[in-house]
């Protein structure tokens, strides 16, 4: 297999990082070689934050090259923009709706631009678009703090990722607190049938 | 790691996913090391925050030390009465250490001794990039350093290995792309960890005045000598790719991830040389690798350690030999971090070779939509106690009043629209700078500094300001924990590394304690009474402090979760005027516009108040109890 790259990107808070930690234990049970690579930076909450998964034998570096994702992973429109560096025509983005306006914004005054501006942004890079209502599947799991997983659910769905589905919810389960592992697996399954049914 | 209880199994060969950080800790498990001392800091917080968790499990003693230095020092006499020992820190936590690590070098020790330094290349989370392999240069102590988590892990046993074997403390040095990166790990067996020592007395190794300083400084070089022995054969020292080409390329820790995965994309035929113990150098192993090669390209981050070392060794070895990296022409950046594409162009300058992927293109289409997009600098968090506190200190000390300030979350304080923070060099330089500042301006001076850091290196700079009457008020902007790296205890919460309960030491004493005549306690939210003993501290007429107090919100909001609490969020009236006030006093992510509106986020909001205090037309208000 060639490497496989995977880029995820939000705001500090949003559990990219989590998402990325189970993409790799998920891999690491199907005897894949993976490095998970992230940035804590400084604040506790509200920066940027991007995460890398590269899957493959000879993947040695943490990070995925400028152009070089095979998948974007977007918690946030404006940081899903932000990482299109990483993209090219072959990248498939799954995206979530949900806004976090930055506060250079309100500062400004300035409204948040709306998701057609947005989406032809990206459009200009990659064609390859899903996008993921996952504030309104995480409510319906039953917390907004699962958005990343519907979102993970939706990735299993495209069986894009060398990753088997199977592998990526018994990593979820491990690494969820065991109280909420139940509601996280709802919404692992409404993100995956949300894409499934898109595609 | 799912469970960081996973790390406690005796499963050797078992094949898991670790975080660098926790490779180093399973590292300790299978080492036997009864010791861990270490004072957070990004990247390096993870492994005394993993050894916390399972400390008592495993049988060791850890402690978060007040500073660095103190972490050395008590980890240093357990090492000297036998005992194995770790201490961690990030790369600016040695320079903290240093004084006493420069000695200890001389001194030694009997139990294997790990300084685990986390260099920040990019500075991600650090006040500079410095290199801390001149430390090792500098104290004649080993240098190990990792590429990846298994390394990581391997090469804390190595380290401890080594120190016995020279009865010399080993640096482990790892770049944040190690300690923040999880790979694949395959455990070794573990070792059960020994606590318990016993003093041998030798007062001329162990005593370091004049007459024995000189004595052990000859041992030490004579430890060198024999430590060079070892990195000659060493496995981390290894040629780990052959080529038939006539280029060879040397490189260590992150820097030779991008190597190998740079000559792949360029397709070269070349050998690469990896170092892993990286002081002293293997010089002879390295001669030979010259010999049988015309041109060398040094890959490595930030400063040319390794290049300025090798070139020494070409000089005996292969006088001939084209060396290529950072110092006369820069292939290779001195400055941030490598990935494969800088090492692939800077790769490809030297060979010739043109770069199958066009990069150019890249930057340009992503530069297009760049520019327009809108920055997400780190802020503090909706409803952190700090944005009250600055709110305060601007509005009392406003535009004439001078702000140095000091390393931890309120080093954001900077951001508009508070900007508080004139000067920051490095832990409790606020305190100290403050004082030369006032004494030179003759303006009102405010030093800013977090509790965590009031422990670690206030205490000098405050006893100076009193004793030397220095006229500067320092608020110590207390929310009672380590927030920036994580949340972790410090001499002010009440409780150790180990999760015991401990009596809490308090600031204000402490600061009555050093001389300082004027010490007041404020809520922060309460701003009008906030600011006027504020206004009152300015006014006293020798050095003031005044603590403002309110518990990390992150932490409250979690305990009030946790207790089933539900926190209604603020809400804006209908007869807000959309004057966004609250937004350009405050700067909360909790406000937003949309189309002219103002409009509380409720997933952020945490219900502090502030906005609601500082809204010229009272239209916002708490949300109503529905429940």
């Amino acid at each position: 297999m060639k490497e496989f790259n995977i880029v995820l990107a939000g705001v500090g808070g949003q559990g990219t990082i989590l998402a990325a930690e189970i993409l790799g234990v998920a891999a690491v049970k199907d005897g894949l070689n993976v490095r998970v690579s992230e940035i804590h930076g400084m604040a506790q909450r509200g920066g940027a934050v991007t995460s890398n998964v590269r899957i493959g034998k000879n993947v040695s570096s943490p990070t995925v090259m400028e152009g070089q994702a095979d998948v974007l992973l977007g918690f946030e429109p404006l940081e899903t923009l932000r990482s299109m560096k990483f993209a090219s025509d072959k990248t498939l983005v799954i995206m979530s709706e949900e806004k976090i306006p930055p506060t250079e914004l309100a500062a400004k005054n300035i409204t948040y631009p709306n998701m057609k501006e947005i989406i032809a942004k990206i459009h200009r890079f990659t064609k390859d678009v899903i996008i993921v209502e996952t504030e309104k599947l995480a409510n319906e799991a039953g917390s907004t703090l699962t958005r990343n997983i519907v979102l993970l659910g939706g990735l299993s769905a495209t069986e894009k990722v060398p990753i088997k589905t199977e592998s990526v919810l018994e990593a979820l389960k491990e690494l969820v607190p065991a109280k909420h592992v139940e509601i996280n697996v709802k919404a692992f399954k409404l993100g995956y049938d949300f894409v499934k049914k898109k595609a | 790691m799912p469970n960081l209880r996973e790390l406690l199994k005796d499963e050797p060969k078992k094949h898991v996913l670790l975080l660098g950080n926790e490779a180093i800790v399973r590292g300790i498990l299978e080492t036997g090391i009864g010791m861990v001392t270490t004072y957070p800091g990004t990247p390096a917080s993870e492994i005394g925050d993993t050894v916390s968790e399972i400390a008592k499990e495993a049988g060791l003693y850890m402690e978060y030390s007040t500073n660095e230095m103190v972490a050395v020092e008590v980890a240093a006499g357990a090492a000297n009465v036998g005992v194995r020992a770790l201490t961690a820190m990030k790369h600016v936590g040695l320079n903290v250490a240093a004084d006493a690590v420069m000695t200890l070098a001389y001194v030694g020790v009997k139990g294997g001794y790990v300084i685990v330094t986390a260099d920040d290349p990019e500075c991600y989370s650090s006040q500079n990039e410095q290199d801390n392999r001149y430390y090792a240069l500098l104290s004649n102590l080993p240098c190990l350093e990792p590429s990846d988590p298994q390394e990581a892990k391997d090469m804390t046993k190595t380290a401890i290995e080594i120190s016995e074997k020279l009865e010399l403390p080993v640096l482990l040095r790892t770049t944040t792309r190690v300690n923040h990166t999880r790979g694949p790990v395959t455990f070794a067996k573990l070792a059960k960890p020994n606590l318990k020592g016993q003093l041998v007395r030798d007062v001329k190794r162990m005593v370091m005045v004049p007459a024995h300083a000189r004595l052990m400084h000859a041992k030490l070089l004579e430890k060198v000598e024999k430590a060079k022995g070892i990195s000659e054969s060493s496995p981390h020292n290894i040629v780990t790719r052959k080529g038939k080409n006539q280029m060879g390329l040397i490189s260590s820790s992150s820097a030779y991830n991008y190597a190998v995965e740079a000559v792949e994309l360029l397709g070269l035929d070349v050998s690469i040389l990896k170092l892993g113990m990286t002081h002293p150098l293997p010089e002879k192993m390295i001669g030979q690798f010259l010999r049988v090669h015309k041109q060398i390209v040094i890959i490595e981050e930030l400063e040319p350690y390794l290049e300025t070392q090798i070139k020494a060794v070409a000089k005996d070895y292969a006088p001939n030999v084209e060396v290529f990296g950072k110092t006369d022409k820069q292939y290779f950046s001195r400055k941030g971090e490598l990935s494969t594409r800088l090492v692939a162009a800077g790769l490809a300058e030297i060979t010739g070779k043109k770069l199958p992927i066009d990069f150019g293109k890249i930057d340009e289409a992503y530069a297009e939509i760049a520019n327009e997009l809108p920055s997400r600098p780190p802020i503090l968090c909706a409803g952190c106690s700090h944005r009250a506190s600055f709110f305060v200190i601007k509005k009392v000390g406003g535009e004439k009043t001078n702000y140095p300030t000091d390393i931890g979350c309120y080093a954001l304080g900077i951001a508009p629209p508070l900007n508080v923070g004139d000067l920051l060099i490095c832990m409790g330089s606020g305190v100290s700078a403050a004082q030369g500042i006032s004494r030179a301006t003759g303006q009102p001076t405010i030093a800013i500094i977090g509790d965590s850091t009031f422990f670690h290196a206030a205490l000098p700079g405050l006893v100076n300001a009193v004793y030397n009457d220095a006229k500067i008020t320092l608020a110590v902007l207390d929310n009672s924990t380590t927030a920036m790296t994580g949340h972790q205890p410090h001499p002010g919460t009440g409780f150790r590394g180990m999760g015991t309960p401990a009596e809490k030491i308090s600031i204000e004493k402490v600061a009555e304690g050093c001389g300082v005549k004027y010490v007041k306690v404020v809520n922060p939210f309460q701003i009008k009474e906030a600011g006027a003993i504020l206004k009152e501290a300015l006014q006293h007429s020798g050095p003031s402090v005044v603590i403002f107090r309110a518990p990390c919100t992150l932490l409250s909001v979690r305990e009030k979760r946790r207790k089933g609490i539900r926190t209604l969020s603020y809400k804006i009236l209908d007869k807000c005027t959309n004057c966004t006030a609250c937004i350009k006093l405050l700067g909360c992510p909790a406000l937003i516009v949309e189309n002219g509106k103002v409009l509380i986020d409720e997933a952020l909001c945490t219900a502090c108040g502030l906005c609601a205090s500082v809204c010229p037309y009272n239209a916002i208000e708490r949300g109503s109890d529905q429940e």
